[in-house]
């Protein structure tokens, strides 16, 4: 049995190495054109160019997504862009489209076809009908629950491709287009809104029937499938993806980490203790902004897995800086500062390979030698005494509100 | 074009059938739709005597579990000799191989179904016709309609969908409210976004959760145009209660020419006011956030 792949996003250059060096094995990019996330999307051609070559040194592979609901004049280039693509040698194109699998096998052989969430297949009949279409792999709509993901596993010969951490579309990928009504936005060419998240007053006829004080929304919890991970490899899923092109590089990392590490315990313990369970769970805690559940993996969704008045639950840990560079001899970190702290906090280090490790800051200086009491320049550069050896590309954080 | 009309309602059928080529319904199972085995069958017979066409829909995402239950509609739906399914899952695609009725499959991908290359693909796999999404402008829909003139149908009157979860919003919210109300598969309800006025109709039944355009789409200006390209142009009733009103715009789609158009748009809006809109056939919805800021 082939091992699980861990397939992570990003939202740029950055954090796309970031999710590599933090142990995915695979990262999915939008390009500047064709991907559902129009802000997300800033890979330009060098940026691919460089992502694939950097993934290659790693064993990474690299999809592209090319998942907008395409218009006519959407395709201007595509056959162009494809053949680039394949010219610098990306894994796969992660498409919504069917009539790009004619294309992508005429321009760019080598590269394989997924079929994106937002064509919400469900059952094994639907994988099926993707598989004859030329599909190389299929991603499951979100709406699947463990069982059904094992039963639609033992019937099909084509990949799957299954969510396990992030975002929830509240309704069918692809299937919503309240974003173009109230806002002139596509949803599902790049422009969504997340009007689900909004607050709706609720009438029967002229009646109005929602409670003033907690009006609906169809906001939905965050999904965690740490608990399935272990049933997800068991059953021969192929692939295990993380939501989350507009996250942070701290969430990419932590995310990525935490799974890394958890999928590679099962691998080696042939299975993963309760209390190894918490421990992951709690390390994914310090990543969310929001709150989570398991989603559909468990059945249906009832009101505990629903937002009514809470967007945000707030971190419990907050991304203070970034390791660019460690000097052994003088055991300096260069710092790149990302949020406020102070001479004297707590802070953790983690990384690809540390483990988390808690220190006080004891001396911070800036590039001219000179003492900082306060980091509260974001991108400014500190030099920060580790009483531990770190590498570039560890990250700190706060521990405070633990 | 052939004319069809959604049919909610069995006690309309006398009054609509004669003034539409056909109808399309279905039953619980798959659809918003809730006729029974016998009422279909019915259905079907009283089409059959007046030489119109029946059609089903299956309009609904089919979950691993409820496999068997598509099986056991498409073989009922096999018996009834129908002129088409409307199909919106594609493992439908696959389960009708051993019926014989692919060549009867009519996918409506709603929102997904946007350009004419997609058309192109499952018009090729042996389909019937496809259904275009709601979501186009007029000139869009030109476009693929000319470049698959007589394979294309499209949805010509009535609310628009616009959202389909499997979560059941109403439930939910009233479990989270502690209110007991009778919600479950209600033609009634609306949503108002909280910095908005306009309502848009949701409902929920075994399907999931659905919520439609607060206004009605019309296509009195554009339906002349178009008409000689499109396979089939669908009514839907759904939220519409006049039976009057539903009557009148068949009969006025059936009638309408270039030189009265504006003549029957106009009585029809007077004689029946509500909200009317011509949807996203002048209005392209490709906006980003940044250029909405």
């Amino acid at each position: 049995m082939s091992r699980i792949e861990l397939l992570a996003p990003a939202k740029d250059l950055e954090k796309a190495k970031i999710a590599i060096m933090y142990g995915a094995d695979a990262v999915y990019v939008g390009g500047m054109f064709y991907s559902l996330r129009s802000r997300a999307s800033n890979f330009d051609k060098a940026d691919l160019k460089e992502i694939s070559r950097f993934a290659k040194r790693y064993g990474a592979k690299v999809y592209v997504t090319v998942n907008i609901i395409f218009h006519d004049d959407d395709y201007f280039g595509i056959r162009e862009y494809l053949r680039y693509l394949e010219e610098i040698g990306i894994d796969a194109v992660i498409i919504s489209s069917l009539a790009l699998i004619p294309i992508v096998r005429q321009e760019a052989p080598h590269i394989e076809c997924h079929i994106s969430t937002q064509l919400s297949s469900l059952n094994s009949s639907a994988v099926r009908t993707l598989k004859e279409f030329g599909a190389d792999r299929v991603v499951l709509a979100r709406e699947a629950s463990m069982d059904q993901i094992e039963q639609i596993s033992r019937k099909v010969s084509v990949p799957l491709e299954v969510f396990i951490h992030g975002g929830m579309c509240s309704n069918y990928s692809g299937r919503c287009t309240l974003s173009n009504r109230m806002t002139l936005r596509d949803a599902n060419r790049g422009g969504c809104a997340h009007s689900c998240r909004w607050k709706y007053e609720l009438y029967d006829r002229d009646q109005l029937v929602s409670d003033p004080g907690c009006l609906l929304s169809m906001s939905s919890k965050d999904l965690r499938a740490s608990a399935y991970v272990e049933r997800m490899i068991r059953c021969g899923v192929a692939s295990l993806k993380i939501e989350g092109r507009m996250k942070s590089e701290y969430y990419i990392g932590q995310v990525v980490r935490t799974y890394r590490r958890m999928i590679d315990e099962i691998y080696m313990a042939d299975g993963l203790s309760e209390e190894r369970l918490t421990y992951y769970d709690n390390e994914l805690s310090k990543a969310e902004n929001r709150p989570s559940d398991d989603g559909f993996l468990s059945g249906d969704c009832d009101n505990s897995k629903h937002l009514y008045d809470v967007n945000g639950a707030g971190v419990t840990h907050d991304y203070v800086g970034f390791v660019h560079d460690f000097d052994e001899n003088r055991n300096l970190a260069l710092v790149e500062v990302k949020n406020i702290f102070a001479r004297g906090e707590l802070l953790e280090a983690f990384g690809p390979v540390l483990n988390n490790e808690s220190f006080k800051v004891e001396y911070m200086f800036d590039e001219n030698w000179n003492p900082v009491d306060l980091a509260n320049r974001p991108t400014q550069m500190l030099l920060i005494r580790m009483p531990f050896p770190v590498s570039k590309g560890d990250m700190l954080r706060k521990v405070s509100r633990l | 074009m052939e004319l069809l009309l959604t049919l909610r309602k069995i006690d309309m059928l006398e009054k609509v059938l004669p003034l539409v080529d056909g109808i399309i319904c279905g039953k619980y199972f798959c659809s918003a739709y809730r006729f029974s085995k016998e009422e279909l069958v019915q259905i079907r017979k009283y089409c059959y005597s007046l030489g119109k066409k029946f059609y089903i829909v299956m309009d609904n995402f089919i979950s691993e579990d409820e496999k068997m239950l598509m099986y056991e509609y498409l073989d009922f739906i096999d018996t009834l000799n129908v002129d088409g399914i409307f199909f919106h899952d594609l493992g439908v695609f696959d389960a009708v191989r051993s019926y014989s009725l692919r060549s009867r499959l009519i996918y409506d991908g709603k929102s997904v179904m946007c350009n004419s290359l997609d058309a192109a693909f499952m018009l090729d796999q042996g389909i019937d016709s496809v259904m275009i999404s709601r979501e186009l402008t007029l000139e869009e829909v030109k476009e693929i309609a000319v470049n698959h003139p007589g394979k294309i149908d499209m949805q010509i009157f009535g609310h628009l969908r616009m959202s389909y979860s499997r979560r059941r919003f109403l439930s939910n919210y009233f479990r989270q409210i502690r209110k007991e109300y009778d919600y479950f598969d209600k033609e009634t309800l609306s949503l108002i976004e909280e910095k908005r006025e306009y309502k848009m109709p949701i409902m929920e039944d075994e399907g999931g959760t659905f919520i439609y355009t607060d206004y009605i789409f019309t296509m009195f200006d554009e339906l002349c145009e178009l008409r000689p390209y499109l396979k089939r142009g669908i009514i839907d009733t759904l939220f519409v209660e006049d039976a009057n009103k539903i009557a009148q715009v068949c009969r006025d789609y059936r009638r309408i020419n270039e030189s009265n158009r504006d003549f029957i748009r106009e009585s029809f809006y007077h004689n029946y006011p509500d909200h009317y809109s011509s949807g996203y056939l002048y209005q392209k919805t490709n906006i980003t956030k940044d250029e909405q800021n």
